[in-house]
C-alpha cells in the first residue's frame, strides 16, 4: 500500500494598523481591526467556508476514506470567534467525522522556536489546550510555524512528547533520499514527514498558472502523477496553505472542482489510500535517521528563514520584541502578555522581507503595507509604545 | 534612422533635469544607431560683444577681469554679470543667473557623439522660464545687450551645411499674444522685445530655417518651448512629428497656470503623431489637463547616469543632529511647506535633527517667516542654491532626502540622492515613485507620514542600512539605455504608421 497525506494550514495574523511615529505614547490600539475583520470575512467567504462544505461531502461520500488534517492557529481562531463564528462551527463539523486531524504548532504562529524556547513552549501548550477544548482532540503531530525545522527544534519537539513532526523535503537536507517515505529526527525517536514539494506546489502555485507547461492540472492527471510514484514511496505528502481553495487559486480557476474528483481517482488504483499524519507514523515504520543541520522552511525559493530574517530590519524587529520578554512576563498583566505574543506572529516579519523577483511578488501579495520599510516602521512605532508602557514606573504605566 | 531633435538645454548648460534627460537618452538612442541632429537654444551667443571677446582670448580676459575685481568675484564671469551682480548681490542665489554665468564662462565645446549634431540656435529660451521671469531678466538688463545675430550653429563631428538665408515665416503656427502677422523674423542685431512668447515664435523661425532642407524621419521637441518649432519643422518637412513631455505648465504652477503655455502644449500634443510622457503620472495628467486620449501617448521613465555611489563623507559635517535635506527649486511644485509641517512635527521626537532647504525659488521668502512662525529658525539651513562640490557636499552629509513634490513628472535628484547612499523619500505625486522600490513613498499632503517616516530612517540605522543595500542595487537598472529600448520601438511604430 501507498498512501497520500493531505496537511492545510489555517492561518490568518492579527495585522498591525499604519501607526506613525507621532502616535506613539498616546495610542495604545495596534491592530487594524477593520482589515483584520475584512480579510477574514472575505477569506471565510471565498474559502473556508465552501472549502469545509466540499471536505464534509467528500468525508461523507467516500464513507471517510478521504481524510485530511489541519492546522489552524490560535490566532485566526480568534479572529473567527470575532468575525465569522460559523466557520468555526464547520471546522467543528469536520472535527466530529473522524476523518479529520488537527495538529499542533504555536498558538501564535512565531517564530519563538528560533529565539525564546520558554516561550515556545508556552504557545504549544496554549495550543494543544485550544485545539482539545475548540476540536476534542489531543495533537499527536506537530507542525512549526511556516514549517521551520533544524535538529535543535526536532529534539526539542520530541522531547515535548510529540509522536512526529511536518518538515519542508528540501532538497539538500534530503539530499539523495526521496520525500516519499517516513524519517527520524536526529538522536530522537520521533518520526518526520517530509512535504513532497513538487506535488504540492503543483497545485498550491502553479495551478492556474497558463505559463506552465502542464497548464491546465486536471484531477485525473494529478491522481495520475500520484500514481506513477508506486511501489517507489509509502507516503506523499501534500502540504499547502488551506486558502489556495478559492482565496490563492480562485473558484473560477477550477481548483473546487479538482478537489471535488481527485479523492475518488487517487481510489481507482487498489494500491493507494489517503491517511493523515498519526495514521501515517502507525502504518509506516522510520527508514531511517534524517538530519538537519541548516534551518529549513516551506517559505521562498531558499527554504530557508530568510524570509523572516534576512535583512537587518527583520533581525532588529525580532530581537526588540522578544528583548521584552521578562519584563512583559513581570508585570504579569494577561492583555498585555497577548498584546506581546500578537505582536510575535511571524507575518509581521515576513512583511519586513526585500526579497527579489518571484519571492517578492509572493511577499507583495500577503503583505498590507506599502511595502517591507513603511512595514518596519509602524511594527518598530508599535513596539515602542507597547516598551515605553511596560517600562514605565508602575505609577505611570499605561493601562492597555 | 535620422532623427531631429528639439530641446532647450544641454550640458553643460543645464537648470534643470530636462538637459540631462537629453543627454542621457541621446547618448543611448546614438549607441543603437539612431542618428541625431539636436538642436538646443542659446541662451548667450557667442557673438556677443563683450563676450566673444572674453571667450576668444581666454585667458588674457581672465586676467583682466581678474585685475578688474580681483576680491568678490567668480574668475571668468563677464563684466557685464559682475556689474549686475554687484548692483544686485541677490543674484548670486539665482539659479537662472547662475546659469547664465556658467554659460558666459564655459568655453568648453559641447559634448556629444559621432551621431549627434549639436545645432544651437540662439534665443533667450530657458527651461522653467516664465513670462515673470523673462521679463524680469530683460527688465534688470542681464540680457538686454546680448544682441544675438541670426543663426549659430556649433558642430560636433559632421559638419552641418550653412542655413539657407532669407526671411522665415510661420506657415502652421500661431503662437497666443503673438502678432508676427508681418511673419518677417527680425534681422540680425535686433532687440528682442519683453516677451516670453515672441520669443518663442522667433526661436521656431530660427530653427525651421537652421534644418531646412535637411531630411529627417521624424521631429522629436522636447516640452512646450520647442513645440511651435517642432509643429512647424514637422509639416514643412512631411515628417510625423513626437512630443515629449518632461513637465507640464501644471505642474509647475498648479492652477496659477500661464493659459498661453497650456495653449501651446496642446498645440503640439494636437499636432502629434505620438506623445512621449516621462512616466504614468504624467501620462494621466496629459489626459486630464488636456484630453488626450490615453492611447496616444507611450510611457518613457527616465534613466540616471549610472556612477559608482559616493561613500559618504560625514567627517565634514558642521551639525551634531541628523540632517534631513530638501534639495531643488523652492516653488510651488515642489512642495516645499509640506518639507517645513513635517520638520515641525520631526522636531518633536528629535529635538537635534537639522533641516536644510537648499535652492532658491519664488517661495523662498515665505518658508523662511513659516520656520520662523513655527519657531523652529534653530533647527532650519536656507543656504540657497548649491552646485558642483558644495552640492556633492550637501548631499554626503544628509541621513535622508525628501522630495515632497505636489506635481513631479519624474525627478531624478532622488536617484542622485540615492547615488549618494541616501535614503530617500519621494512623494506618490511623482514619476520616480513608480520605478522605485527601496525609497519610501507619501502623498506630498500626508505630513503626519512624511515626519514618522523621517523619524523612523532617523531612529533606526537597520532601516537605512537595509534601504541604502538594496537602493545601490536598484538604481544600477534605472538606466537610459532601457530608456532608449522602450523608446526606438515607439519611433518605429510611428514611422511604419
Amino acid at each position: 500500500m501507498s498512501s497520500v497525506c493531505f496537511y492545510f494550514e489555517v492561518h490568518q495574523p492579527h495585522r498591525v494598523k499604519p501607526y506613525g511615529a507621532l502616535q506613539v505614547g498616546r495610542d495604545h490600539e495596534y491592530f487594524d481591526e477593520k482589515l483584520n475583520a475584512e480579510v477574514l470575512r472575505k477569506v471565510a467567504n471565498k474559502c473556508y467556508l465552501p472549502a469545509n462544505e466540499s471536505m464534509l461531502r467528500l468525508i461523507e461520500r467516500t464513507d471517510g476514506r478521504f481524510r485530511i488534517s489541519y492546522g489552524v492557529t490560535g490566532v485566526v481562531i480568534e479572529q473567527m470567534k470575532l468575525y465569522a463564528p460559523e466557520v468555526l462551527d464547520s471546522f467543528g463539523r469536520l472535527a466530529k467525522t473522524g476523518a479529520v486531524e488537527f495538529v499542533a504548532e504555536t498558538y501564535y504562529h512565531s517564530l519563538s522556536a528560533l529565539s525564546d524556547l520558554d516561550e515556545f513552549r508556552e504557545q504549544i501548550d496554549m495550543q494543544m489546550k485550544l485545539i482539545n477544548s475548540e476540536f476534542g482532540q489531543v495533537p499527536r503531530v506537530f507542525r512549526n510555524t511556516e514549517l521551520i525545522y533544524n535538529d535543535d527544534i526536532g529534539q526539542f519537539i520530541a522531547d515535548q512528547g510529540f509522536d512526529a513532526m511536518l518538515i519542508e523535503g528540501a532538497d539538500d537536507v534530503l539530499d539523495w533520499r526521496s520525500p516519499n517515505f517516513v524519517y527520524r529526527a536526529a538522536g530522537r525517536d520521533m518520526k518526520l514527514l517530509a512535504k513532497n514539494y513538487k506535488l504540492s506546489d503543483d497545485i498550491a502555485y502553479r495551478f492556474s498558472n497558463p505559463s506552465w507547461p502542464d497548464y491546465p492540472l486536471s484531477a485525473e492527471k494529478f491522481a495520475g502523477w500520484v500514481h506513477g510514484h508506486s511501489g517507489a514511496g509509502d507516503v506523499i505528502n501534500l502540504f499547502m496553505d488551506y486558502e489556495t481553495f478559492g482565496e490563492h487559486q480562485w473558484k473560477e480557476t477550477g481548483i473546487f472542482d479538482f478537489l471535488e474528483h481527485l479523492p475518488e481517482l487517487l481510489f481507482t488504483h487498489p494500491q493507494w489510500d489517503i491517511l493523515t499524519p498519526s495514521q501515517v507514523i502507525d502504518r509506516y515504520p522510520a527508514l531511517g535517521e534524517l538530519p538537519c543541520h541548516r534551518t529549513t522552511s516551506w517559505a521562498d525559493e531558499a527554504r530557508d528563514i530568510s524570509a523572516w530574517q534576512g535583512n537587518a530590519m527583520q533581525q532588529r524587529a525580532l530581537a526588540e520584541i522578544y528583548s521584552l520578554g521578562t519584563a512583559i512576563r513581570r508585570r504579569n498583566n494577561s492583555h498585555l502578555l497577548a498584546l506581546w505574543r500578537r505582536l510575535q506572529t511571524s507575518d509581521h516579519f515576513y512583511y519586513m522581507a526585500t526579497k527579489s523577483a518571484s519571492d517578492a511578488e509572493v511577499h507583495d501579495y500577503f503583505s498590507p503595507y506599502e511595502g517591507p520599510y513603511d512595514a518596519f516602521i509602524h511594527y518598530m512605532n508599535v513596539v515602542k509604545d507597547l516598551k515605553l508602557s511596560v517600562l514605565a514606573p508602575a505609577q505611570k504605566q499605561i493601562r492597555l | 534612422m535620422k532623427i531631429l531633435m528639439l530641446g532647450w538645454e544641454y550640458p553643460p548648460h543645464i537648470s534643470g533635469g530636462l538637459g540631462t534627460a537629453c543627454e542621457g537618452l541621446t547618448t543611448a538612442l546614438a549607441s543603437r544607431g539612431i542618428e541625431i541632429d539636436f538642436l538646443v537654444p542659446k541662451l548667450f551667443g557667442e557673438e556677443d560683444a563683450p563676450h566673444m571677446q572674453l571667450l576668444g582670448a581666454a585667458s588674457a580676459a581672465h586676467t583682466a577681469t581678474q585685475a578688474q575685481a580681483p576680491a568678490q568675484e567668480p574668475a571668468g564671469l563677464p563684466a557685464r554679470l559682475s556689474r549686475l551682480l554687484a548692483a544686485e548681490p541677490s543674484l548670486a542665489t539665482d539659479p537662472i543667473f547662475i546659469a547664465a554665468a556658467e554659460a558666459a564662462r564655459a568655453g568648453t565645446p559641447l559634448p556629444g557623439s559621432a551621431d549627434v549634431n549639436m545645432i544651437r540656435v540662439p534665443a533667450m529660451l530657458k527651461p522653467y522660464l516664465d513670462q515673470k521671469t523673462y521679463q524680469e531678466l530683460i527688465r534688470t538688463g542681464a540680457l538686454r545687450e546680448s544682441a544675438i545675430p541670426d543663426i549659430l550653429a556649433s558642430r560636433i563631428g559632421h559638419p552641418l551645411p550653412d542655413p539657407p538665408t532669407g526671411s522665415m515665416r510661420l506657415e502652421h503656427v500661431h503662437l497666443p499674444g503673438v502678432d508676427l502677422s508681418s511673419g518677417e523674423e527680425q534681422s540680425s542685431g535686433a532687440h528682442y522685445g519683453d516677451d516670453l512668447f515672441a520669443e518663442v515664435a522667433r526661436y521656431a523661425m530660427s530653427a525651421t530655417r537652421r534644418v531646412e532642407g535637411r531630411k529627417y524621419d521624424l521631429i522629436h521637441a522636447h516640452d512646450w518651448m520647442t513645440f511651435p518649432a517642432g509643429v512647424e519643422i514637422a509639416r514643412r518637412a512631411g515628417a510625423p512629428l513626437m512630443v515629449h513631455v518632461h513637465s507640464l505648465e501644471y505642474d509647475r504652477a498648479g492652477h496659477g497656470a500661464d493659459q498661453n503655455i497650456v495653449s501651446i502644449e496642446r498645440l503640439g500634443l494636437e499636432a502629434a503623431t505620438r506623445v512621449i510622457a516621462v512616466s504614468y503620472y504624467t501620462r494621466g495628467l496629459i489626459n486630464r489637463v488636456h484630453g488626450t486620449s490615453l492611447d496616444k501617448i507611450s510611457v518613457v521613465h527616465n534613466g540616471v547616469y549610472t556612477r559608482e555611489t559616493v561613500e559618504a563623507y560625514t567627517e565634514q559635517r558642521s551639525s551634531k543632529g541628523p540632517v534631513v535635506l530638501f534639495l531643488g527649486r523652492v516653488t510651488f511644485q515642489k512642495g516645499p511647506e509640506y518639507f517645513v509641517q513635517a520638520a515641525a512635527k520631526v522636531l518633536e521626537h528629535i529635538p537635534d535633527a537639522v533641516f536644510i532647504m537648499a535652492g532658491s525659488g519664488d517661495m523662498l521668502p515665505r518658508m523662511i517667516a513659516m520656520v520662523e512662525e513655527l519657531g523652529i529658525t534653530d533647527s532650519f539651513r536656507f543656504p540657497g542654491f548649491v552646485r558642483g562640490a558644495e552640492l556633492e557636499r550637501t548631499f554626503s552629509t544628509a541621513d535622508v532626502y525628501v522630495m515632497p513634490s505636489v506635481s513631479e513628472p519624474f525627478g531624478i535628484a532622488p536617484l542622485e540622492a540615492m547615488s549618494y547612499d541616501r535614503p530617500v523619500i519621494v512623494s506618490k505625486q511623482s514619476g520616480v515613485s513608480e520605478v522605485l522600490r527601496n525609497a519610501l513613498k507619501v502623498d506630498f499632503w500626508d505630513v503626519d507620514k512624511m515626519a514618522s517616516q523621517i523619524v523612523g530612517l532617523l531612529e533606526h540605522p537597520e532601516l537605512r542600512r537595509t534601504i541604502i543595500e538594496r537602493a545601490r542595487e536598484e538604481i544600477r537598472h534605472i538606466h537610459w539605455d532601457a530608456a532608449a529600448e522602450t523608446l526606438i520601438p515607439v519611433y518605429e511604430t510611428v514611422l511604419s504608421g
